[in-house]
């Protein structure tokens, strides 16, 4: 169909008539849309082309963009060689620096890229994943002509035809009835065009949108400082941080530069110590991190930042304008716990003056985010851990005013023309807005889009939008600076980006490629042509344009408009109650706003707080829970102001009383095989006045049940277990408190120790010369973010088993991250615990199989022998830490060829039957050895770094060689924080755990001792 | 065997077979013809009867010696299977344990030694009873299908040496409560 | 040996003295007629064709289930991750366990010159074969790929690798075939002359050759018996140590693993008097309704059952008694996971499968303290039924129960049977069933030779030097005062 595509699309070009269109009919009416994964050999050479042509420069990608099947092998290109480009993805439209990696052509994984400004080589789960969306089945492959009921799939010449007249008018009434809306990009390719748009078709609107807009941290930086800015923490020079409702470490276009440098700032073992405050109502991997946490209702967290402030200027004498210290009077936090929160808080905050990070999450509306920078203003924070730079687009009203002015244009009939550059408005706009029907009204709509969504089918054409990883594109990273995207394949479906699209409506056919786009707006950032190829080589191949960054720009607090908005907080009751229970719309960690929902490696990513797959639920906490009669797996109506959905409860500890979560971006109906109808679709409860928070939400029971699949406390139902569960948590997942361990590392670790005889074996122990691998997982760091969850289920061929399965506990990940609570169970501590194979020494899995189908290696690797095993399953019932996992059935069977292109060639495909488990990324050690040896050198430490250490944002796993005493990780297993989890059973685990430091704050340390006593192993 | 004798009608002798109606009269008759020194004869009972062996002054059987031997070389042959695959030929670091540790092969060791031992048992005395056996001049006598039901017999073969149709007949003739006939070969 | 091992057990022989081992006046022929009978009727009674058709039904399913779980995988069991084994090995350790009684009573019985064990033995071993075959389906068929599984035995493959010898798993290969092998070779062995005896009888050609064939031309020779007691006493020696290893073995998979719950060093006995107690429950299940069909009540007597009854019971407080200290160990070990588990058993969400277990195999057999039950038909089929529940359930929740909730609690979970789970536990039944009622049908079910060898016929009270292989072993002063004359006959 690909080739056919590619005939059609240049003899298209000739005969774009009604004539042509009939014969396109008679040729392609009934299943012009191949099957899916209609996938040819000839594709196949064609892909093999493509890594002809890439390894011909080595880091560039080959200019043409036709490619063609090779007859000879070409020098220099090894087959099954893999190759690594410089690419960058992009979400809320921050760019993200990416490598890629390709074999025989086929992109098969993705990583950070070292040169990244925010990744720094790290990447999060959704980056992970995202290769597997290139090869996702569903996707669009042709473009769509709707006439009224009837679809056809055409081709891109039809659709060049069709903007011919369209174009030639645009240009007599210079834009007008044109309306584009977008999503937020950093593209710099489309931001020319827009200039361009501007200058030519000055009457066409546009338009941005995003559901989970960012943009009350923008406008209440407007307020704070007189324009929009964005604010960028230095979180590793800052001693306290305080986040109000900010998930500072997952949920925010710089959460890899956060979790990175809050971990490197917590290093005890060189004295490095910082704390964190989090105040949430919903918990979140900042929530889990923090050395306090605070739960409150969404309402009472700006009236809390006001009770710091309070606290700083009236306890701490903060000078403050005189109007601002009249609104702070009164409003110290009305109940205790939050009160003494705030007290010892503002306490740290003083002593830490220009030593601190303050932020407010973008949920929180506007003038908390003012709020927060008034601190940072106050406490001398602005220039030394907090920065500014300008916003890339000032004049852009914010997304929920610019989708609810869109409504009105499309109401008012404005609108003749409308393009939509990806996202799914008809999906995830405001209810109130009614988007879809005014959608549907438009005379002719436009849409980029991957896949056929609900937006597509409302749309008179779709276009298949081309995935990053076959795009060219130039765009910028959250702090402006410059990254390259280069393709790595050829548009499977010919899909165009967003600035080809654009280009379209400005030139017709005479449209530029992607390509050129690419290298004309790059032409902005050099001088002069002469070294201009120099420079764009350079690009491609670092993936970034260095010292590209925007400037920091020097901030003037304005007091006026700032107290002004503090004034209007003032007023809301920090308490929660009356009328009914409050409801908070969250950002999704695996589907995100929902774009991601045919993406199986995500949806089975269980949740990091709440463990869910395949689903989402309403998120309530245990009192709130108690109070509404509410268990998890019920089914709830949920009312807010008429408005009305269905969805199934789920208790989650430390959602704050009153308090009632709604993960949005499930409920698809248009996503895909694998997206359609998992979970519950919550944006029917979302109005455009009140986004994120909406009040006088009801519940009423409905008496039916949903089945949930979470990966942990499955049918934890009895209170005797899960208070062995508490009992237990202790000695598996260890913590130290700061001062003691700094007092005395030792005793500090002895405290939550496993009392135990001496472990004596019968038998002397083996001795491993030459390597002996092994991992350090530090605790203090890990966020449980899940990036080496997907990580590792890219590298290491990892099935998708469905949610049936995972209900039944038949998930294939093999590394997961163990989440557990402690303490008072409306706020209770959250540790995150990564676990895959230990590798143990005296390992029980290998003594029970009756085939020797798991063995050590001379490097003391716990080898899982596929081809050997007959899968008795002994092994993983005699694994303590439950990390094997069995295929038990052919979870490969449905997979179509295209998905298949996804696998990494080094790596076996399992087949049922078969047991699996963490190899330590065994693959990877082979090759480095193999490029060591070729080298004839001994391998460096670093110099192997597993698919989950790799990916990690926080830098908390380290792998290397154990005999090696100067390795990263012989030293972390030295430190006086390591220790094996379950080392009681002599099984003398490879895999040491860093004790986590909660570094407390004495003054509310006293009140959480008091609240519940220490669990002991 | 030797044509030396033969029937009324001419058809080759087997031997003389003696019925008995229990069990008292099978070892009185026994006791005689062992004492009248014959070799190659035999009682036939539908269950062991016991005296009968000294009676018929029989000696003891040596199956025993046979299968100790067996469940020994069952020893030697569990643990060589054990060491030699686990230890020379494929030897693999399984939980850290060595190669080769005994405690772990006891009880296949175990297992083999008393399956050499059982099979000896079973072949052992099949081949000493010569058995299979599917066909013998005995089972022509239409009275020795009683032997496996509720009569008991004496067979004296004509092989035997001290073997005379008429003396013979006579002693089992004077045996008490016999019925005497001749079996063809 | 033969005295020492008499008077070892004095109080067995009391017990004997009381009432006679055939009654109703059988002669040696009339044992033969009564036992041939059974065989040599054209058809079996109604019951026998309903049962038949039933269980074949049943076995039927059974192979049904297996094709569809080789077709689809082992997930069409309730198994998981945690819990990788449910019903598959739990029927294992059953059925084996059923194995048991039946060697046990021919090789055991026999050296403790239990006599009246001649009329029930045959049952016994062919039940025991049947069982054995059961439980060795499931090793079979619980792999994931057991296409592959003769890389459980030392075979030279493909891979030239071989199976590793520290596996308790393959301690079961070598122990449960082991045991296979020496049971069939027992019963066969021990059927020859009665097979001889069948051919003798013979009407058709058929039988003829089949019978003959299968006795290997049998003539109940002297100089043959005395060979055949010595290997029959031999096997016997044999036998009886194997009995006790191959559930010992058995209980490693479990005991030399570290779940909690698994880790006990008192597996070996305790799972040994399980295996006997549900063995001879089965016997009484199987031997009960056989007597009445095939009017064997004067071979196999009350008293025959009643004996039986008193094992079940001294074996069933054997297991009640390692109940207690398994729970006393976890707790007095003072080790928090062993505690928790068997907390968890007695009160947690399986807590409804431990208490059937305990109430099936501890208090219900206790009836048999009254002779009154001891001798009811109805009470024995009901504590013998209870009993095989029981006993299900206890490896049941020793398997599962423990690996649902073992040491990280992050990965604690739950098991639910499937329908196939089911439907295969029911079908392993209907093949049991089957293969029993072939063999009521077609061999003979009492061992007519050893039946005839402890009539006043064998005139065992002769004072002569008895012989070497003492194939049933012989007590005469007891046997003058056990079949003195008619009048004791009764």
């Amino acid at each position: 169909m690909n080739e056919r595509g590619g005939y059609w699309r240049s003899l298209g070009e000739l005969a774009g008539t009604p004539a042509f269109r009939l014969k396109l009919e008679r040729e392609f009416a009934e299943g012009a849309v191949d099957a899916p994964g209609a996938f040819t050999r000839r594709r196949f050479l064609q892909l093999m082309g493509a890594s002809v042509a890439l390894a011909g420069f080595s880091g560039c990608r080959w200019p043409k963009e036709k490619i063609v099947p090779y007859a000879h092998r070409p020098e220099g290109w090894v087959p099954g060689e893999a190759l690594r480009f410089a690419t960058s993805g992009e979400l809320r439209g921050c760019a993200r620096g990416l490598l890629a990696t390709s074999v025989d052509g086929r992109p098969i994984k993705i990583d950070g890229n070292e040169n990244d400004p925010i990744g720094r080589g790290a990447s999060s789960a959704i980056d992970q994943a995202s290769v597997l969306d290139l090869y996702d089945p569903d996707r669009t492959r042709t473009p769509i002509w709707r006439e009224g009921r009837s679809e056809r799939s055409v081709v891109w010449g039809d659709f060049l035809a069709w903007t011919e007249d369209l174009v030639r008018d645009l240009r007599a009434t210079r834009g007008a009835r044109l309306a584009f809306l977008s999503e937020p990009t950093g593209s710099e390719c489309v931001a020319r065009l827009r200039r361009r748009l501007a200058a030519e078709l000055p009457e066409a609107l546009w338009f941005e949108y995003d559901p989970l807009s960012m943009d009350h941290a923008r406008e209440g930086l407007r307020i704070a400082f007189g324009k929009p800015l964005r604010a960028h923490l230095d979180l590793a020079s800052a001693a306290i941080v305080f986040s109000l409702d900010a998930d500072l470490l997952d949920d925010d276009p710089a959460a890899l530069l956060h979790a990175r440098e809050l971990a490197a700032a917590r290093r005890i073992e060189e004295g490095r110590t910082n704390r964190l405050y989090v105040v949430e109502s919903v918990p979140c991997t900042t929530g889990a991190k923090a050395d306090h946490r605070l739960s409150l209702p969404p309402r009472a967290i700006a009236p809390f930042a006001l009770a710091v402030l309070h606290e700083l200027v009236f306890a701490h004498e903060l000078e403050a304008p005189d109007r601002l210290r009249e609104i702070l009077r009164a409003r110290e936090a009305s109940d205790p716990p939050a009160r003494a929160f705030a007290k010892a808080l503002a306490e740290d905050l003083a002593a830490n003056r220009g030593r601190s990070a303050i932020a407010a999450g973008y949920r929180q509306p506007p003038a908390a985010h003012a709020a927060a920078h008034l601190m940072n203003d106050l406490l001398g924070n602005i220039g030394r851990t907090v920065a500014y730079t300008a916003d890339p687009d000032p004049e852009r009203p914010n997304h929920f005013d610019a989708i609810r002015s869109l409504a009105k244009e499309l109401e008012a009939g404005r609108v003749e023309t409308l393009v939509v550059l990806g996202g799914n408005p008809a999906y995830d706009a405001p209810a109130d807005l009614g988007f879809a029907d005014l959608l549907a009204r438009v005379p002719h709509a436009v849409h980029l889009s991957s896949h056929r969504n609900e937006t597509s089918l409302l749309a008179e054409w779709q276009i298949p939008r081309a995935h990053f990883l076959e795009s060219w594109d130039l765009s910028r990273a959250h702090d402006g600076t410059l990254l390259a995207r280069q393709p790595l394949i050829e548009p499977l479906y010919g899909g165009r980006t967003d600035a080809e699209l654009l280009a379209v409506f400005l030139d017709g056919r005479a449209a530029a490629s992607g390509h050129d786009l690419a290298r004309e707006a790059f032409g902005a950032f050099v001088s002069g042509e002469a070294d201009f190829e120099k420079s764009w080589r350079r690009l491609l191949h670092d993936g970034v344009l260095g010292g590209s960054a925007r400037p920091k720009v020097d901030v003037s607090f304005q007091a006026g408009p700032t107290a002004d908005s503090l004034e209007q907080i003032s007023h809301i009751k920090d308490h929660a109650g009356e009328n009914g229970l409050e409801a908070v719309f969250l950002r999704d960690a695996s589907v995100h706003d929902g774009r991601f929902a045919n993406n199986a490696w995500l949806q089975e990513t269980p949740d990091p707080m709440t463990k869910l797959t395949w689903d989402n639920a309403a998120l309530v906490g245990p009192s709130t829970a108690r109070a509404l009669g509410v268990e998890t797996e019920d089914v709830v109506r949920l009312s807010i102001n008429g408005r009305a959905i269905e969805i199934a409860a789920y208790v989650l500890p430390g959602v704050a009383a009153g308090t009632i979560a709604l993960p949005l971006g499930y409920g698809r109906t248009r996503a895909g095989r694998v997206g359609n109808g998992d979970g519950f679709d919550v944006y029917p409860l979302r109005a455009s006045g009140a986004p994120y928070f909406a009040f006088g939400a009801a519940i009423e029971r409905t008496g039916r049940r949903y089945p949930l699949a979470a990966t942990e406390e499955h049918h934890l139902i009895d209170p005797r277990a899960t208070r062995e569960r508490e009992r237990r948590v202790g000695s598996l997942v260890r913590e130290v408190e700061a001062d003691e361990y700094l007092r005395n590392p030792a005793k500090a670790m002895h405290a939550e120790e496993v009392h135990h005889p001496p472990l004596v074996s019968l038998f002397p122990p083996h001795s491993y010369d030459g390597h002996r691998w092994g991992m350090a997982i530090d605790l203090d760091a890990c966020t449980g973010c899940n990036a080496c969850v997907v990580a590792c289920q890219a590298e290491n061929n990892i099935p998708v088993v469905g949610k049936k399965q995972v209900r039944n506990q038949r998930e294939m990940h093999w590394i997961r991250i163990d989440r557990s609570f402690r303490g008072d169970p409306d706020s209770p501590e959250i540790v995150h615990q990564p676990v895959a194979c230990v590798h143990c020494e005296n390992a029980p899995c290998e003594q029970v199989c009756p085939v020797a189908a798991t063995v050590h290696t001379s490097e003391g690797l716990n080898a899982m022998v596929y081809n050997r095993c007959i899968g008795t399953r002994y092994c993983s019932n005699n694994c303590p830490y439950k990390v094997r996992r069995f295929n038990f059935f052919n979870y490969r069977k449905n997979l179509e060829p295209v998905e298949k292109m996804a696998m990494n060639p080094e790596v076996t495909v399992r087949s049922r039957g078969v047991m699996e488990k963490c190899t330590f990324c065994v693959q990877r050690i082979e090759a480095a050895r193999i490029v060591a040896k070729n080298e004839n050198r001994p391998l460096r430490d670093g110099e192997i770094v597993p698919a989950c250490a790799a990916s990690c944002p926080a830098r908390a796993i380290v792998f290397g060689d154990l005999n090696d005493p100067e390795s990263r990780v012989a030293k972390l297993h030295g430190e006086a924080r390591a220790y094996g989890m379950l080392a009681e059973l002599n099984v003398r685990p490879r895999t040491a755990y860093l004790a986590r430091v909660r570094n407390r704050n004495e003054r509310l340390a006293k009140r959480e001792k008091e609240g519940h006593e220490p669990i002991h192993g | 065997m030797n044509g030396k004798w033969t029937t009324a009608d001419g058809a080759p002798l087997f031997g003389l077979l003696a019925e008995f109606a229990d069990v008292d009269a099978l070892i009185e008759g026994a006791e005689k013809v062992r004492d009248a020194g014959y070799t190659k004869w035999d009682a036939h009972t539908p269950f062991p009867v016991h005296g009968l062996d000294d009676a018929m002054g029989i000696r003891h059987t040596k199956l025993s010696y046979l299968v100790f031997a067996a469940g020994v070389f069952g020893v030697f042959a569990g643990l060589g299977l054990q060491w030699w695959t686990n230890t020379v030929d494929y030897s693999l670091i399984l939980s850290g344990k060595p190669f080769f540790a005994l405690p772990a092969n006891i009880p296949v060791l175990f297992e083999v030694m008393v399956l050499f031992a059982a099979a000896a048992a079973f072949v052992g005395m099949l081949a000493f009873n010569n058995l299979p056996l599917w066909y013998h001049s005995l089972f022509k006598s239409r009275r020795f299908l009683r032997a496996t039901n509720d009569r008991f017999f004496i067979s004296i073969e004509a092989r035997d040496p001290k073997f005379d149709p008429r003396a013979t007949r006579a002693l089992l003739e004077s045996l008490r409560g016999a019925a005497v006939e001749e079996v063809e070969e | 040996m033969s005295r020492s091992t008499a008077e070892a057990v004095p109080a067995l022989d009391e017990r004997i003295r009381g009432e006679p081992l055939v009654a109703g006046g059988e002669t040696l022929a009339s044992v033969t007629e009564t036992v041939c009978a059974i065989v040599e009727k054209p058809r079996p009674p109604r019951a026998w064709y309903v049962a038949f058709g039933i269980s074949a039904m049943l076995a039927g399913l059974l192979f049904a289930m297996i094709g569809y779980l080789l077709i689809e995988g082992t997930g069409v069991w309730g198994i998981n991750v945690p819990v990788g084994w449910g019903f598959d090995i739990t029927n294992f350790v059953f059925w084996v366990g059923i194995g048991h009684a039946g060697t046990l009573i021919s090789a055991i019985l026999f050296l403790f010159r239990q006599k009246w064990r001649t009329s029930i033995n045959r049952f016994a071993e062919a039940m025991t074969i049947f069982a054995v075959l059961c439980a060795g389906l499931f090793p079979a068929i619980h792999v994931g790929r057991a296409w592959v599984e003769y890389w459980m035995f030392p075979i030279p493959n493909n891979l030239s690798m071989w199976p590793n010898f520290r596996s308790p798993l393959l301690w079961d290969v070598f122990a449960v075939s082991t045991y296979m092998i020496v049971s069939l070779l027992f019963w066969y062995m021990g059927m020859i002359p009665d097979l001889a005896t069948l051919r003798d009888r013979a009407r058709t050609r058929i039988r003829r050759f089949f019978y003959g064939l299968f006795s290997l031309g049998w003539r109940g020779s002297n100089r043959q018996w005395h060979r055949y007691e010595r290997a029959y006493l031999l096997l016997a020696a044999l036998a009886t140590p194997l009995v006790l290893s191959v559930h010992s073995v058995v209980s490693f998979d479990f005991a030399v693993s570290q779940v909690p719950g698994w880790h006990t060093t008192i597996f070996p006995p305790y799972f040994v008097a399980g295996a006997i107690f549900g063995g001879f429950a089965m016997v009484l299940l199987l031997i009960v309704p056989s007597r009445e069909w095939f009017g064997l009540k004067n071979l196999i007597t009350m008293r025959h059952l009643e004996n039986m009854t008193k094992i079940v019971l001294a074996t069933g407080s054997m297991v009640g008694y390692a109940y207690l200290i398994e729970i006393f160990i976890a707790w007095y070990s003072g080790n928090s996971l062993e505690r928790f588990t068997f907390m968890n058993r007695a009160l947690g969400p399986y807590a409804w499968a431990f208490w059937t277990m305990v109430s099936c195999n501890v208090i219900l057999p206790q009836l048999f303290w009254f002779k009154r039950f001891r001798r009811s038909i109805p009470a024995i089929l009901l504590v013998a039924i209870g009993v095989n529940i029981g006993m299900w359930f206890e490896r049941y929740v020793i398997i599962v129960t423990s690996l649902s909730r073992d040491f990280l609690p992050s990965s604690w979970g739950h098991f639910t049977p499937t329908w196939v789970d089911l439907c295969t536990l029911l079908g392993s039944f209907g093949l049991f069933f089957t293969l029993f009622l072939l063999f009521l049908r077609f061999l003979p079910i009492v061992a007519i030779a050893e039946v005839k060898s402890v009539m006043p016929e064998a005139k065992l009270d002769r004072d002569v030097h008895h012989g070497q292989g003492d194939y049933h072993g012989d007590i005469p002063r007891q046997h003058e005062r056990q079949f003195g004359g008619p009048e004791t006959n009764r």
